[in-house]
């Protein structure tokens, strides 16, 4: 099992983000969907090792993220992308995407090699010297995508990441998950449950910190029979367990 | 030179050509065209830490320009409340530390938009800051220097502020690196530092004073503090890396 946590719990003051959430995840595209403030990007932080839980017990690629060398090397193998990508403005996607490679101790002799590789996954070869100030919000995605893959992770951790990618890269990136999720762990949050049905072979609910539902897309599909609110059958499926979860 | 293929469309990446497999051609060219080299100065930084994640965050520093103009913001004023109040053992003691803070706080979740991105990586974010601190402190100092030529307060400042404090957050990382724990080195420039002001007051006949004196209490205190931390850290049966 790359990923397997036990009664995992964080909270913020009163406030509690995930609330006993046990997972075992192998390779394979992982779909973590939930309203805002359902405790997704925690878990995916937490996931990322930048997040300590409260309380529970991680385990990343056979490894306890609690103990430093152990964390060293999760953190080598592990891609991140956040919600909110922070750049630094006067880079250029070369110098951004090698940066973050140097950081995740990629041997040197083989970084450019990486960023190259990275970027063309992406398609963003034509935009290799660009200064990040100048890239629109749909480019800086893929740099973030592009940067997360560099290292080719074992553990892929990804928030949000179709947010400001067109309908056509959006195809494109789903395309590339699939493409990943067949030898290493892929973990998408998004509220989108069109990127859900697309690209993933699993997927969790998750609402007020708890994971009420987990299963095949066509599983949650099938939750939605008879139910009314939702333009498509995975959205139908999404709100039927949401609503039953709230009640 | 590419050639048509056959139906007469131009070969693209992913195309096989005479056993080439063009996608990877495509890529080692496009490596080489793309990448950054470093400077003599990255490449010895990188060997001497050990780590070009580490020797890349040392020469970008200053890059990263509202960081940049805080810390220096920081470091001269810390410099000249440490130039107004020469005699005073608190004021000396704590000033390294104020001035860390505040290029770490910049540097750090404060401030740096990618700090999240930086905490998920290999290389251990508070060896990233550590790093910082060196560059900081290392341009002013030299920024000082060039002062200096036209201004003896500036003088005043770069010698017995930026370059004390260069050497100090310098020994900092060097110990960090050979200890493999920031928190090690951090600890090492301040004892190193806590002793210079000892000696100093030592030789100027105050020491007694250094020592007794209740303003001096807190920092003994927090420096004992760390340096016990650090103990108890370095000496775990399996140290890791942060």
């Amino acid at each position: 099992m790359n990923v397997a946590l036990t009664d995992i719990h964080r909270s913020f003051g009163k406030n509690r983000a995930v609330d006993g959430v046990d997972l075992q995840l192998g390779t394979g595209v992982f779909g973590l969907l939930g309203p805002n403030g359902a405790g997704k990007t925690s878990m995916l932080r937490m996931l990322a090792t930048v997040l300590p839980p409260t309380s529970g017990e991680i385990r990343l690629l056979e490894r306890d993220p609690r103990r430093p060398a152990a964390r060293r090397e999760i953190r080598r193998r592990l891609g991140y992308l956040p919600q909110n990508l922070g750049y630094y403005p006067s880079f250029t996607v070369v110098e951004f995407i090698e940066y973050f490679a140097l950081l995740k101790e990629i041997p040197s002799p083989q970084v450019p090699k990486a960023v190259a590789v990275a970027m063309e996954r992406v398609d963003l070869g034509a935009k290799a010297r660009a200064k990040l100030r100048t890239l629109s919000g749909g480019m800086l995605r893929r740099v973030g995508i592009a940067q997360a893959i560099v290292n080719d992770p074992d553990l892929l951790l990804l928030d949000e990441p179709t947010a400001g990618l067109d309908p056509e890269q959006r195809v494109q990136f789903r395309a590339l998950m699939r493409s990943l999720g067949e030898s290493v762990t892929v973990i998408v949050s998004t509220h989108l449950v069109e990127d859900v049905g697309a690209a993933c072979s699993e997927v969790a609910l998750m609402s007020a910190g708890k994971i009420v539902f987990r299963g095949t897309p066509e599983e949650l599909t099938a939750r939605g029979e008879g139910h009314s609110v939702g333009d498509a059958p995975l959205e139908r499926g999404y709100s039927a367990v949401l609503a039953a979860a709230r009640s | 030179m590419i050639f048509p293929n056959e139906s007469g469309r131009l070969p693209s990446p992913g195309d096989s050509v005479g056993g080439v497999d063009l996608d990877r051609v495509w890529t080692g060219v496009a490596a080489e065209v793309w990448r950054r080299h470093p400077g003599r100065l990255e490449r010895t930084a990188a060997r001497l830490l050990r780590s070009p994640g580490l020797a890349r965050a040392l020469v970008t520093t200053p890059s990263l320009l509202l960081p940049w103009l805080i810390s220096t913001v920081v470091v001269f004023a810390v410099g000249a409340l440490v130039s107004l109040g020469p005699g005073q053992s608190l004021v000396w003691l704590i000033a390294p530390a104020v001035a860390a803070v505040g290029i770490a706080f910049a540097y750090g979740p404060g401030i740096d938009p990618a700090w999240e991105l930086s905490s998920s990586c290999a290389v251990p974010d508070r060896m990233v800051l550590l790093t910082r601190v060196v560059a900081v402190f290392a341009l002013d100092a030299v920024l000082g220097l060039l002062a200096s030529v036209a201004s003896g307060a500036a003088a005043a400042l770069t010698f017995g502020w930026l370059l004390p404090m260069t050497a100090v957050s310098t020994l900092a990382l060097a110990a960090a690196v050979a200890a493999r724990s920031a928190t090690v080195g951090a600890a090492a420039g301040l004892a190193a530092w806590v002793i210079t002001v000892l000696a100093g007051r030592t030789a100027s006949g105050q020491l007694t004073a250094s020592v007794t004196s209740a303003d001096a209490y807190l920092p003994y205190l927090a420096v004992a503090a760390c340096c016990t931390a650090a103990a108890i850290y370095a000496a775990r049966p399996e140290r890791g890396l942060q």
